[in-house]
């Protein structure tokens, strides 16, 4: 039973393409290799509830991209003008933080897999820097947005402007909390080569609020 | 700043360093494109290009979850091709949602 169960799943992992050593080696999409599958591998990665949160994250700002689509059908001057006068350099800052932040707890993960918890939690605390950039950037647009007269009410761009990037900064906020709270865990020994799904969930929210500004970014600051 | 060794990328280095080109890329368009449909389709493609690399390679979907991956990988291709839409078809949208 237990010999048929082990072929199934070299049979799973063979159709999906993964590179399996005769000893059962899992290459990473990170850096290294380890001998015990990775638990994304045909599964759901972290917890199904993390996944119900993040589909409801995603159709939170489906909804808002839909709105952005009808008010720019009746407003087209406001935004085609508004963009250009949003600070585009605060807007890439922002979006590099984004990016470099989820690479670190994607390189996070897969040194926690390597058993090298110390270079986990390092990779895990640039995150949060990256977090904390973010979020300072964001402060010093608004002010700087406040000064050009750009407020809330100013028009129906920046409305959804302030609306959308607020609500995303608090998933920023707070999903940067819980980079945190992994940090602790792993410290803890919680979080462990052989059990780090917290971190998997964790990582997989994460991912999510950057993958929410990949489109909030061009759609507000690029796209007229 | 972290900065991995030239010689010894691997994917998720690449997908890091590639997404930050692409950013790059789209802040020069907003300083300096005008507006056109053919701007509005390259930045759709690019959203697209981004939110798989980061599905794939950061989140690891690429080998999870068929339901969880077709969901993550068609968000990233219906709202790029929705972007693009609503500009191609505004005057329409804006005539079938007035009250």
């Amino acid at each position: 039973m237990v010999i048929k169960i082990i072929n199934m799943q070299v049979d799973k992992l063979n159709s999906c393409g993964m590179s399996i050593a005769m000893d059962n080696v899992f290459h990473l999409n990170g850096c290294g290799q380890v001998r015990s599958e990775p638990e994304t591998l045909n599964k759901i990665p972290g917890n199904r509830a993390v996944w119900v949160g993040i589909f409801a994250e995603l159709t939170e700002f489906a909804l808002f991209f839909l709105v952005y689509f009808i008010a720019k059908a009746h407003y087209p001057e406001q935004f085609n003008q508004g963009p250009l006068q949003l600070n585009t350099l605060a807007g890439t800052l922002n979006t590099f933080a984004l990016i470099s932040s989820s690479y670190f707890v994607a390189k996070s993960l897969a040194s926690i897999r390597l058993n090298q918890p110390e270079q986990s939690i390092k990779w895990l605390w640039r995150a949060v820097m990256c977090g904390g950039i973010y979020l300072i950037i964001k402060v010093w647009e608004y002010h700087w947005n406040v000064d050009q007269g750009i407020k809330t009410n100013t028009n129906e761009f920046y409305t959804l402007y302030y609306y959308m990037t607020f609500n995303h900064l608090l998933h920023v906020g707070w999903a940067s909390g819980s980079l945190v709270w992994a940090i602790f865990q792993i410290k803890s020994g919680r979080y462990t080569q052989k059990n780090h799904l917290g971190l998997t969930a964790i990582a997989c929210y994460w991912h999510m609020v950057d993958l929410a500004w990949v489109i909030i970014f061009p759609l507000l600051y690029v796209l007229r | 700043m972290f900065m991995p060794k030239l010689n010894k990328l691997n994917a998720l280095d690449i997908s890091w360093i590639m997404l930050m080109l692409i950013t790059l890329a789209n802040a020069l368009v907003a300083e300096t494109a005008d507006k056109s449909l053919f701007i509005t389709a390259v930045i759709c493609f690019s959203i697209a290009f981004k939110g798989r690399r980061i599905i794939d390679y950061f989140m690891e979907l690429n080998h999870a979850n068929k339901t969880i991956q077709l969901f993550m990988r068609g968000y990233f291709y219906v709202f790029p091709v929705l972007i693009f839409l609503a500009d191609l078809f505004s005057e329409q949208i804006a005539s079938i949602t007035s009250l």
